[in-house]
């Protein structure tokens, strides 16, 4: 039998275009720091260290968990080093997840970042193609994914008004946040007028580029209460992929989200969760995908989705507010999102969100993943 | 699949792929101090709480994560502590005077001639700045006094930003299976899959083991270069690495005969014009390119809309 796990600390740096003031190693100790003193915990405390970052094209820095050890002073501390495209910040909380559980640790420290302004974003990714098949066609994640968000608005109607809609929201909800740096008031208009990069995605859709690093501590039931009385306890958390050019694979859902949340759901006694879930936060590297989300946890039915954003209940004031904190719309260190996206639902559940408290919030949806639909995760918080 | 024995070598031409990028990468307050100060022949290092000196400075100590309490300027001698020839050249790890670790660099010297416990100097380079080879390397110097460490009072601003590059070459095996559908685009202009298990429609590229059944894929079978497009988009940004002229049309088509996707380009006219004309279940037939046929993906040179 696992034991309970709760999130007792969190720690994000205040995230930027481009940090020319520290180095990856500087930006992941603020972090640190941050969630080490939010835990009432020093590094002496910690059992074991999880480093989770993008691909190392981004930033040129191979196993950059030897660098990072010695800035956060883990030195012959155990480490686990973890990278899984955007989800990579969410791998490596299931991997330090999994230790606490498993009796391995009493706690852990999961730190994730990544330095983008370092290097170049799409190309790097387009890296991740076939070198053979596809490679010299791609364009990024953002061909790829605005091509079947096209063959979506077909199949599933999420067209590109529903798909502004996320992206106003977001980027309005970012205004708040202290950790987002883009802020910027922006209606629906706006974004359907703004410049197509690749249509049916245009620039109001996209994310920024950001430089930044969180962490969290995850600890027992034991020890738990040496730092909060209110930890955010993990009630369940999977991620699951799927190979990408397999015969009856459409990419019009997400198959590892919908078994993902499946068992996630079971393990944490979600049977409706439209009506159970207080809050939820999902990492949208572009606009595009919050739709998708919204089916595959089952928020509404496939098909769907536009109706959803558009009856108002995923704003801050509607009956289940997604990303309150503004997503990837306010900054997007994509190796670290996905422990900024558990760090902003942890905070809900635990009574103190910096960006828009949802009031009496109790249980929280966190969702995570990598590429088109192929590495998806999600995780069920409740205080 | 084939097997050979072990000590069989098999030396069967490969596909070239070469990743090239540029990179502005930031080295942090310590690094870039020292970085900045090269350019005036100091060597900027860090003195911790516990009175540990390190150089070149660090904005860390690798004992404890502690940060210095001080920048200080180390001396320019020191003395070997280990060596090695890499290239014709020796290197050394270099422990200057009065700092507790050491750091590799260039030891100008015949290997014949290098010792552990070698007192060096610095060489400077005058011509190199924001760069560790801002110092040539370390010569003997076997008589220099023993320097030592001094305060610094006012250094130059860290460097924010270091251009770096990496090129990296790639000699992918093709294995069997690739190998056969390049060879036969290439000697036949011909696009070759492989049956899913019990089933005629191709996987393209062809692979071993069926991603869903988990089973031994079929027999070979030619697909035509007409299909049909299953998702596209509208390229109409400049992205590093891509030469072709936007606005142009990316798409995963399905070729007739198969039942998975292959990533090609459409050339269009007009952003609006495509988004009417271009879309899922649209036909498209390949355009070869003219000229000999390499045996890539690219020996098709575009896709064209088929009109109706």
């Amino acid at each position: 039998m696992s034991r309970h796990v709760g999130i007792v600390g969190v720690g994000q740096t205040h995230h930027s275009r481009r940090r020319t003031d520290v180095s990856q190693a500087g930006l992941v100790r603020e972090a640190v720091d941050r969630a080490l003193a939010d835990a009432k915990l020093s590094m002496d405390d910690i059992d074991t260290v999880v480093v989770a970052t993008g691909p190392v094209l981004f930033a040129a820095v191979n196993q950059p968990e030897k660098w990072v050890v010695d800035a956060i002073g883990a030195q012959n501390k155990s480490v686990v080093r973890l990278t899984s495209g955007g989800g990579a910040g969410f791998a490596g909380a299931l991997a330090g997840y999994y230790q606490v559980a498993g009796g391995f640790s009493e706690r852990t420290l999961v730190v994730a970042y990544d330095k983008l302004s370092e290097g170049q974003l799409q190309y790097s990714i387009s890296t991740l193609y076939d070198p053979f098949w596809g490679r010299e066609f791609a364009v990024g994640i953002m061909g790829f994914s605005a091509a079947y968000w096209r063959a979506r608005m077909d199949a599933l109607g999420h067209t590109e008004e529903a798909a502004a809609m996320v992206a106003a929201k977001n980027r309005n909800n970012a205004i708040a946040n202290p950790y987002a740096h883009q802020k910027k008031q922006v209606t629906v208009e706006d974004v359907l007028n703004s410049k197509p990069l690749c249509w049916p995605i245009k620039l109001l859709d996209v994310p920024p580029i950001s430089d930044g690093a969180a962490a969290i501590v995850l600890a027992s039931e034991k020890v738990a209460h040496h730092s909060t009385g209110r930890p955010a306890w993990i009630r369940g958390m999977a991620y699951c992929c799927e190979a990408d050019n397999a015969a009856e694979r459409s990419l019009m859902l997400s198959e590892p989200l919908a078994i993902a949340s499946r068992h996630v759901y079971r393990a944490a006694g979600i049977t409706n969760p439209r009506r159970q879930f207080d809050v939820v936060e999902v990492q949208e590297p572009y606009s595009c995908f919050e739709l998708n989300y919204y089916e595959s946890l089952g928020l509404c039915a496939p098909g769907e989705a536009a109706e959803l954003i558009a009856s108002g209940a995923t704003q801050l004031d509607g009956d289940i507010p997604v990303n309150p904190s503004g997503g990837c719309m306010g900054a997007n260190p994509i190796g670290a999102v996905g422990v900024i996206r558990l760090i902003e639902a942890a905070t809900q559940v635990m009574g103190r969100n910096e960006t828009h408290q949802i009031k009496d919030a109790k249980t929280a949806l966190v969702q995570s993943g990598g590429g088109w639909a192929n590495l998806r995760g999600c995780a069920v918080l409740s205080a | 699949m084939f097997s050979a024995p072990d000590s069989y070598p098999i030396d069967l031409p490969t596909f070239h792929s070469r990743i090239d990028l540029p990179y502005t990468l930031t080295p942090g307050k310590a690094a870039g101090t020292f970085l900045a100060e090269v350019k005036n022949q100091r060597i900027i290092g860090s003195r911790f709480a516990s009175g540990r000196v390190v150089a070149p400075a660090q904005d860390f100590s690798s004992i404890d994560g502690e940060e210095p309490e001080a920048f200080v300027e180390a001396p320019h001698t020191g003395v070997i502590t280990a060596f090695t020839r890499v290239d014709g050249n020796v290197i050394g790890f270099i422990k200057l005077d009065g700092c507790d670790n050491e750091f590799p660099h260039k030891v100008l010297a015949d290997m014949a001639d290098v010792s552990i416990g070698l007192r060096v100097k610095a060489e400077w380079d005058p011509g190199v700045e924001q760069s560790v080879l801002a110092i040539k390397g370390f010569v003997p110097a076997p008589d220099a006094p023993t320097g030592e460490v001094k305060p610094v009072v006012a250094t130059e601003d860290a460097l924010g930003v270091i251009p770096y590059e990496m090129k990296l070459d790639f000699y992918h095996a093709y294995g069997p299976y690739y190998g056969r559908m390049f060879d036969e685009i290439k000697e036949n202009g011909r696009i070759m899959g492989v049956r899913q298990p019990g089933i005629d429609s191709a996987l393209l590229p062809p692979r071993e083991i069926d991603d869903i059944s988990h089973k031994r894929t079929g027999t070979w079978k030619a697909c035509a270069d007409t299909g049909t497009i299953r998702a596209c988009s509208i390229i109409n940004m400049d992205v590093y690495g891509v030469t072709r002229k936007v606005p142009y049309v990316y798409a995963e088509i399905v070729l007739d005969g198969a039942s998975t996707r292959m990533i090609h380009v459409i050339e269009i006219d007009s952003l609006e014009e495509a988004k009417e004309k271009i879309k899922p279940g649209t036909r498209v037939r390949a355009v070869w390119a003219e000229g000999e046929r390499q045996g890539r993906v690219s020996d098709i040179a575009r896709f064209e809309v088929i009109e109706a």
